[in-house]
């Protein structure tokens, strides 16, 4: 998949979404469905969920599953990739089940973590985790693989040894695609989230989603769904600050 | 054979002349090219050089049509350029093959947006594949190709729509100096056989003296015509010692001095 | 040597769900051979056969549709700059959010039935097939343009000969992820509708107990996709032979 700067929305960014929120309330006024309300009214009830505390209490429900589950997935998964791209061997034992593990329906698992764990909120970390690990660890082991031969060649030749090839060498080159991992690591995390509270049915965002879905609650089933895409947005601009930060020299 | 008269070369029916009148192109708030004025004669072989920023891959640009001038005129025989014309055909620089066809079909390109037949189009695209030396390479893909070989798909490409005019861009820059040598005189006696105007641009001296008839120096910023050397050289130059004569020397000298001054 | 390391990780998986079985680790957890014997009942039976038939019914239609609808918004965003421009940014929005939060909304609209799985394996896979394709056609050498025009190419020409070829590979690569893409959805939607296809068979399993089952339905799912995926893969490398 390509990957460009899509956090800049500049002017046709900006024109497009004015253009969707003004479609929408005018769909929601001419009453073309009842499943298409306007987004005034979504305005309005999500505002009210703020205000009685429903989302709050939700989100940073999902939240702390969002961190418990990252977190880790993000530090193994730097460990792993980084392993993995510096040793051959390494990569060829976990290469497959890497690959395997990426691209497979992860949510089929996530019943068995319900064997595992029970009906707890262990699970979603545990489906935060599964759904990033895979995508740190590929995108770390490419950066380290993408370091320039020559450079090492020249390290070497200056007698650098493993730690210090490691450190000036291998990871200054990878960080970028570290954090591209990381990015869109937690893009999938929130979806991990996600679906793992929309399976347990118990805790979160994902918990609200189900219970307005069901008791036909259409206004706040669209403010929750905002609120999702809110998360994910700002998740995915909390590593993009990281990365900002942290990759000046590029 | 071609027929030679007092040590003039006399073009094969069909070579065209050009003319560039007063020429000017911007970029912005870059003058590329500041009326330029050069005559081609049929048949001859023209090599523009220069230091860089000199605007002579512009000209070859305005000259085959991919890029218009702000000013003046380009005319090819007689056709006034406007846009890409059918007398004219391009080798680059970096090949531009298509990566996902055989050299065959490479060949076939520019006859196949032509609208020419597949028979007869294979067939032609057969004849020059075996004119540059890649006989047998008709189904091989360009990644499985050296530089050199690849730049030779370029040139049957160009050649294979009979073109009355070969513009080429740095055709030997991305290939090593050996298969450099060899290809040079392969183009000279392709050349020789059916004498097209050509215009090279290049920027090496050596290349320049070595296959050209006359070669046009322009200066950078805006490109002009600087000066236009005379390569009284006789032909057949390839397979021989051109190189290594005391001619050829003082000639690629007198070239390094005029551009040294330029630099 | 890396046969067998690769050997010795797939048994040592399955030593340690052995070990996880029998400690247990929690109430009813298979061991690897029970998960193998449910399977085999379950295909012997032909539950398995009929709920993937179901499933793969609702795949085909979603995927399908996204491939197809997919694929010609690509070209268009990339040829018509403006279309292109905008309609990305809806589009990243669409693969920012957690997809699977617009089941219930497609359930309370659509149903539950084969088309309600199929448009939530749409809106899982549809956005990556036209983001790649308009990443191929943004790619496109500018140089092969410019090779084409000096041969006098017609705009039709260009599109035909040069954008669409040079763009083939992203866009085999955009459908091959969104197979992946395509396959959550499936079963997200199903474990969340429950009614039909394998995700019934796991849910059902779930709630009955029968933890072989299910493990062994989750075994068969992932099997399911890994085989799709594969078979695309080696599609998409016939196709693309003539890469170095």
């Amino acid at each position: 998949m390509s990957e460009r700067a899509d956090a800049d929305f500049g002017r046709a960014g900006v024109a497009a979404i004015l253009g969707l929120a003004v479609a929408w309330e005018l769909l929601g006024w001419l009453d073309v469905s009842m499943f298409v309300p306007p987004l005034s009214g979504v305005a309005v009830t999500w505002w009210k969920l703020l205000g009685d505390g429903t989302l709050a209490k939700a989100a940073s429900s999902s939240l702390v599953s969002l961190v418990k589950g990252f977190v880790p997935a993000a530090g193994l998964g730097v460990l792993l990739g980084l392993a993995m791209g510096r040793f051959r061997t390494v990569r060829q034992v976990f290469d497959p089940w890497v690959n395997a593990l990426m691209s497979a329906p992860l949510s089929a698992l996530v019943p068995v973590l319900i064997a595992l764990f029970g009906v707890r909120d262990t699970v979603v970390a545990a489906t935060v985790f599964m759904f990033s690990f895979f995508v740190v660890v590929v995108n770390t082991t490419a950066g380290v693989r993408a370091t320039d031969r020559s450079l090492v060649e020249m390290a070497r030749a200056f007698g650098a040894g493993e730690a210090t090839l490691f450190g000036r060498i291998y990871l200054p080159h990878a960080l970028p695609a570290v954090l591209l991992g990381l990015r869109l690591g937690v893009v999938q995390a929130v979806k991990g989230m996600v679906v793992g509270e929309m399976l347990i049915s118990l805790v979160g965002l994902g918990e609200r989603l189900i219970y307005y879905g069901n008791t036909f609650l259409i206004t706040e089933l669209y403010a929750v769904i905002l609120s999702v895409l809110v998360v994910a947005l700002l998740a995915a601009q909390a590593v993009q600050a990281c990365d900002r930060a942290l990759v000046r020299w590029k | 054979m071609v027929a030679r008269e007092a040590g003039v070369p006399v073009p094969a029916a069909g070579a065209v002349s050009i003319a560039i009148d007063g020429v000017s192109k911007a970029f912005g708030s870059v003058q590329a090219l500041a009326d330029v004025d050069v005559r081609v004669r049929a048949g001859e072989f023209l090599s523009l050089i220069g230091p860089s920023g000199c605007g002579k891959t512009t000209l070859l640009k305005i000259v085959a049509g991919l890029v218009p001038a702000d000013r003046g005129r380009v005319t090819v025989g007689d056709r006034t350029v406007t846009g890409p014309g059918p007398e004219c055909s391009v080798v680059f620089q970096d090949f531009a093959l298509l990566p996902w066809s055989t050299v065959q079909k490479n060949v076939e390109f520019g006859l196949l947006l032509r609208g020419v037949s597949p028979g007869e189009r294979a067939e032609r695209a057969q004849r020059t594949i075996a004119k540059v030396g890649l006989a047998g390479f008709e189904r091989a893909y360009p990644a499985q190709l050296s530089g050199g070989m690849q730049q030779r798909v370029g040139l049957a490409r160009a050649l294979a729509v009979s073109p009355r005019v070969l513009l080429m861009d740095e055709p030997f820059a991305s290939i090593d100096e050996q298969t450099r040598r060899v290809f040079q005189d392969d183009l000279l006696s392709l050349w020789s056989e059916e004498r097209k105007t050509v215009v090279l641009v290049t920027h090496s001296m050596e290349e320049a003296i070595y296959l050209s008839d006359r070669v046009v120096v322009l200066s950078p910023r805006p490109g002009r015509v600087h000066q236009v050397l005379e390569v009284p050289l006789p032909r057949p130059r390839e397979g021989g010692d051109v190189r290594a004569t005391a001619e050829f020397a003082r000639l690629v000298d007198g070239l390094w001095k005029i551009l040294r001054k330029l630099q | 040597m890396v046969l067998a390391l690769r050997t010795a990780s797939v048994v040592g998986f399955l030593l340690l769900w052995e070990w996880a079985a029998r400690v247990p680790i929690s109430f009813n957890f298979p061991s690897p051979w029970a998960t193998l014997s449910a399977l085999v009942a379950l295909l012997g039976s032909g539950a398995l056969v009929t709920a993937t038939l179901t499933s793969i019914q609702s795949l085909a239609l979603g995927f399908g549709a996204a491939v197809v609808l997919g694929v010609p918004l690509g070209l268009l965003m990339g040829v018509v700059r403006p279309v292109g421009r905008v309609a990305r940014v809806y589009l990243d929005l669409l693969i920012a959010l957690p997809t699977a939060a617009l089941v219930p909304l497609v359930i309370l609209s659509v149903g539950i039935n084969v088309v309600s799985s199929a448009v939530i394996v749409f809106a899982f896979s549809a956005p990556f097939v036209a983001m790649n394709a308009y990443g191929g056609v943004r790619d496109v050498r500018p140089r092969l343009v410019e090779m084409a025009r000096a041969f006098d190419a017609s705009w039709p020409q260009l599109f035909v000969r040069i954008v669409l070829p040079s763009a083939t590979p992203m866009i085999l690569a955009g459908i091959r992820y969104a197979l992946s893409r395509a396959f959550v959805g499936l079963i997200v939607a199903e474990l969340l509708l429950s009614p039909f296809g394998l995700g019934r068979l796991i849910m059902s399993s779930r709630s009955m107990f029968e933890h072989d089952r299910m493990f062994a339905t989750v075994l068969w799912t992932l099997l399911l996709s890994g085989t799709a995926l594969a078979a695309l893969a080696r599609v998409e490398a016939r196709l693309l032979r003539w890469r170095a």
